[in-house]
């Protein structure tokens, strides 16, 4: 049976991913260090700070054994600077700067952990904000603001997609900058269709002007022989 | 407490029956009622004549207010006005709002008149030029009652939703800075009971009416609850009043009763029995009280107070009913310590705070001097307190303190050293009833006054590890440390026992294995400390007592340096702290000692902690390296190197808080209370605002990378060469490892090191190697006139094996740097035969 998936990620496959990011965690006991088939994780012996991959800092916090700390950018006040910036621009607040690192595919980017900048979204900041805000709502300072902050900073953006898809018939680019991965896994589906749509529309006028731009080079190469033409078909 | 029947003094008709408000004017000579009628009517003191009526006022005024010169009467019309105590006459209208207004509240030095109408915004409004108004927003209904503190900086505005909003005014724009939420009922704006926040005269709390008909105190400093006066009435309370001193409540209800309460024990001292009565007002300094009833009818009460009650007004201005005065102890500990009145200007909370004695003695013959001056508020007295005694003179309360300092040091020239107040590390004060005994990487250990006994909790960061526990204290415990093996508590003397130290292993395999001992009698705690093999008790009486683990008197001694100030332990070593000689800037030199007790050695012998002027201790604790490490009030956090050889010990520091990253923007005001030093990083608790100790609920643990202050990085104004930071950044980098590395070589040279001890000091020692490497890749990209920096920064290199200097070479050529590669290879050569001349 073929599986009918569309084309690119999910946006459970994207959450999934997510998962590699690294974010900061308080033990709350200790646990030497795991020898797992994505790397080491680093010992935890409370009350040090450390940094582990969300599925596993997300599985100590459900079973209480660790506290997450918040990424920065994930307050209240970070937030409504963000929200502030994305409302006065036209474009996407734009990436974190990150400091060099040896990888550099988004898994194992240090931009949720404790010491990220918190002036900026980083790219898996939706589903990172949602998980976070979920199981571990009671380590975020005033989680309800917070969630109502996020979600007005996803509709804002959610807005500039679909405003920034008008702009596609006139056949221009729209800056994608800054747009997170779930928003990309999100909003896939209908800018593909916008696309595919316009393709068509525009395959379809395509095809006309150069039918009738044959046409009109036939008339004008053989302007005078056509009536003959046709006398000879006749 | 029995009811008070005196003989019934017949009331005096002033207005008709409504809502009627009185003032005293602060000198005390008028008394100015306004009612429901269109007449003010002002009453001598002491004349039972009768009063001078202003007629053709507005009706149904509902508010009063006055100074020694002109009162302000507010009405239901929405209008303020203003008219003359000397010629009795209108003068202004002070302002207007659209609807009823229903407080007015005079400034202390009775140049701003705050108006609350049914308004949702309060207005502030001068009195000289009515058009500068400032106002009270972000209030989400409109404000029933408005009080004064009495220095005037506050502001509290009893709201109708039930919440108490207190404003600073001492900004530009008046500056929500506490809300106080459950304490008062929401009340409409007309009812006749109140919910009116009344200043105590002492400025450091108010009172207010909550829904179980007490009067709870609250403090304004920290919004914590102090005591309450309850259980006096069954009715609303209608009003409520400190008498001029503070020592006396004065409280009505609706329950007909009028209750008297003592602020120092909120016991009832009488009951009178009146009903109706809606708002009370003390005389500024005799023993009169006005009471006015819905009624319209005013009493003026000569001779108010009982015979024997009556000292309790000739007192000086009394503390507000603390649960744990912060002015009767000094942060915490016991000892009392010697002053010479110079306080610290930096933050005139921390000053109050830090007072030693209590406010009445310091208070006490300044107010003898000043006579009339005398603090006489009669704040919180119905509708009426805020036209408070200070009159011109006395406007701010603090102020007072420091007139009556100066004056002392007039009087009493001789010197007194300023010394270093013994301290607790990782303790905070009492702040309400709860205060931290000992906070670090381990765990947290606090304690709750229940009045009678103490709770004490000790809760652990690893849960798995150790088992939270809880017990109650019979003892007061005052101190406490904590650490991997387990607790140790103190208390200091009281009740006739002596003080007394009491240890808790975690773990036993024996049936009892925690143990108390008992100082010598006169001998108080002064700070303790654990280890891992010792417990050492410092006392007032200048010894330093070390037990072992298990309670065996190990040793004592007398300390050299003293009055002692703290001690601080890892393993055998032991680290004691004292007041030494005094210096230039006429403060004690801080000295410490470091020792090992059981090889029975002296490490470094009463020597100076480098202290910068005027800056105090703020923690001192071992790393987990076993390092002495110190934070002073400049934020400075600094490690003893080389401090296991005798007089070659010195402090390097290695963060300055001030400097931190996260405050380069200018934005965040914080400070930071240090915890510990572990694992290369500074543990500490950020503290928002201007608190100084960290509070509940538990706060989190921050950490910070060392950073040795070695220059200011100006980011340069082209943001596009980032690389233009990286040479100071590897500076800087490289003196931390070189201290770093020392500090490791110290410790193996001097203990049994362990294989990871010595890997660890093979792998900082390529550390340093490394980044003078980087400096060195730094300096050649910057151009062939670095050269000679860059020759110098590879003689810097210490390695033995000689493939650093090597590698130098490598990085010299890869620049192209020909000449510098040349004197390099010349330079390893001269190494490699050891020929290198050592200076």
């Amino acid at each position: 049976m073929a599986l009918l998936l569309p084309p690119g990620l999910t946006p459970s496959e994207t959450a999934f991913l997510c998962e590699m990011e690294m974010v900061t965690v308080i033990p709350r006991q200790r646990l030497e260090g795991l020898n797992l088939l994505g790397g080491p994780t680093p010992p935890l012996n409370p009350p040090y700070r450390t940094p582990l991959p969300l599925w596993l800092a997300l599985l100590l916090k459900r079973q209480r054994r660790a506290n997450i700390l918040p990424p920065p950018w994930l307050s209240p006040h970070s937030l409504t600077a963000i929200l502030d910036l994305e409302k006065s621009s036209p474009s996407f607040s734009p990436l974190p700067t990150l400091p060099a690192h040896t990888t550099t595919s988004p898994p194992f980017l240090p931009s949720a952990t404790a010491d990220a900048p918190p002036d900026a979204l980083p790219y898996h900041w939706l589903e990172l904000g949602e998980m976070l805000l979920e199981a571990a709502s009671d380590d975020i300072a005033e989680p309800d603001t917070v969630r109502r902050l996020m979600r007005d900073l996803r509709e804002v953006r959610m807005a500039k997609m679909r405003a920034g898809v008008g702009v596609l018939e006139g056949g221009q680019e729209v800056n994608m900058n800054g747009v997170g991965g779930m928003e990309v896994a999100e909003g896939r589906a209908f800018i593909l269709g916008v696309v595919d749509g316009l393709r068509k529309i525009g395959a379809s006028k395509e095809m006309s002007r150069r039918e009738r731009e044959a046409e009109e080079r036939e008339n004008g190469i053989m302007g005078g022989e056509e009536d003959e033409e046709d006398d000879m078909d006749m | 407490m029995a009811t008070v029947t005196q003989q019934r003094i017949r009331g005096r008709p002033a207005h008709p029956s409504g809502p009627t408000f009185l003032t005293y004017t602060p000198n005390g000579k008028q008394l100015v009622t306004a009612g429901s009628n269109n007449v003010v009517r002002v009453y001598e003191t002491g004349s039972d004549g009768e009063p001078t009526n202003l007629d053709d006022c507005q009706e149904n005024n509902t508010a009063i207010a006055a100074t020694n010169d002109f009162f302000l009467t507010g009405s239901e019309d929405g209008t303020v006005c203003m008219y003359s105590l000397h010629t009795f006459t209108y003068e202004k209208m002070l302002t207007r709002c659209t609807l009823p207004i229903r407080d007015i509240a005079l400034s202390p030095d009775g140049q701003w008149a705050a108006v609350a109408s049914d308004e949702l915004e309060v207005k502030i409004v001068n009195i000289t030029d009515t058009y500068r108004v400032l106002y009270l927003r972000d209030l989400p209904k409109p404000v029933k009652h408005l009080s004064y503190d009495p220095s005037g900086t506050y502001i509290a505005a009893s709201c109708t939703d039930g919440i108490i909003y207190i404003y600073s005014l001492s900004t530009e724009e008046p500056d929500l800075i506490r809300k106080v939420d459950g304490l008062i009922r929401s009340l409409e704006t007309e009812s006749v009971s109140s919910s009116r926040a009344a200043w105590h005269p002492d400025g450091r709390a108010f009172a207010a009416p909550t829904a179980t008909r007490d009067i709870q105190v609250l403090s304004s400093g920290d919004g914590e609850r102090q005591r309450a006066f309850s259980g006096g009435h069954i009715g609303d309370i209608t009003a409520l009043a400190w008498s001029p001193n503070g020592a006396m409540l004065l409280t009505a209800s609706s329950d007909r009763n009028i209750v008297l309460w003592d602020t120092k024990t909120q016991k009832i001292l009488a009951r009178y029995e009146y009903p109706n009565v809606i708002n009370i007002a003390w005389h500024p300094y005799e023993n009169i009280v006005s009471l006015v009833t819905s009624d319209g009818e005013l009493f003026i009460y000569t001779k108010f107070l009982q015979p024997e009650v009556v000292p309790l007004l000739e007192k000086t201005l009394q503390p507000a009913p603390f649960i744990r005065d912060p002015l009767a102890e000094t942060s915490g500990n016991a000892r009392k310590p010697l002053t010479n009145g110079v306080k610290d200007n930096a933050d005139p909370r921390g000053r109050r705070r830090g007072t030693p004695d209590s406010l009445d003695e310091i208070l006490g013959p300044a107010l003898c001097d000043e006579g009339d001056d005398f603090v006489s508020d009669d704040d919180g007295a119905g509708y009426l307190d805020e036209v408070n005694g200070h009159g011109k003179r006395g406007n701010a309360h603090l102020d007072a303190i420091d007139i009556f300092d100066g004056k002392r040091r007039a009087t009493y020239q001789a010197f007194q050293p300023t010394i270093h107040h013994s301290f607790q590390p990782g303790s905070t004060p009492w702040r309400g009833n709860r205060k931290y005994l000992c906070l670090n990487l381990t765990g947290f250990v606090w304690t709750v006054d229940q009045d009678t006994h103490h709770t004490v909790t000790v809760e652990f960061y690893d849960r798995e590890f150790h088992r939270d526990f809880h017990f109650t204290d019979p003892y007061l415990y005052d101190k406490a440390c904590l650490n991997e093996n387990g607790t140790l508590f103190s208390c200091s003397p009281a009740n006739g026992n002596p003080a007394m130290v009491f240890y808790r292993p975690h773990e036993t395999w024996t049936t009892r294995a925690d143990w108390r001992t008992q100082l010598p009698a006169g001998e108080d705690v002064t700070s303790i400390s654990l280890s891992d093999s010792y417990v050492v008790v410092t006392t007032s009486a200048d010894y330093v007592r070390v037990f072992t683990l298990y309670g065996t008197p190990f040793r004592v001694y007398r300390q050299k340096s003293s009055p002692t100030v703290t001690c601080a332990s890892w393993r055998d070593y032991v680290l004691t702290m004292g007041n030494g000689p005094v210096g230039g800037d006429g403060s004690t030199k801080l000295l410490y000692t470091i020792e090992n007790i059981k090889r029975d050695e002296i490490c470094q012998s009463e020597d100076i902690v480098a202290l910068t002027e005027g800056a105090k201790v703020k923690s001192v604790f071992f790393s987990d390296d076993g390092d002495p490490c110190i934070y002073d009030s400049t934020g400075v956090l600094l490690i003893l190197q080389h401090w296991r050889s005798p007089g070659q010990a010195r402090w390097v520091p290695v963060l300055d808080t001030k400097q931190l990253d996260r405050l380069a923007s200018g934005k965040k005001e914080e400070s930071y209370w240090p915890v510990a030093v572990a694992h290369e990083k500074f543990h500490c608790i950020i503290l928002k605002g201007g608190d100084q100790y960290p509070y509940f609920p538990k706060p989190l643990l921050s950490e910070f990378d060392f950073k040795i202050p070695c220059q200011t990085f100006t980011p340069p104004e082209d943001a596009e060469n980032p690389t233009a930071l990286e040479g100071p950044k590897l500076e800087e980098s490289f003196v931390r490892s070189s201290l770093m590395l020392s500090l490791l070589e110290d410790l193996v040279s001097s203990t049994n090191a362990t294989h990871s001890q010595r890997t660890e000091l093979s792998r900082r020692e390529i550390g340093v190697d490394k980044a003078l490497l980087q400096l060195l890749n730094v300096e050649c990209r910057e151009g062939e006139e670095r050269g000679m920096k860059a020759l110098e920064i590879v003689e810097l290199m210490r390695d033995r094996s000689g493939k650093m200097v090597e590698a130098a070479g490598k990085v010299a050529g890869r620049y192209g740097r020909t000449v510098l590669q040349e004197k390099i290879a010349e330079l390893a050569e001269k190494r490699l035969m050891g020929i290198e001349d050592e200076g």
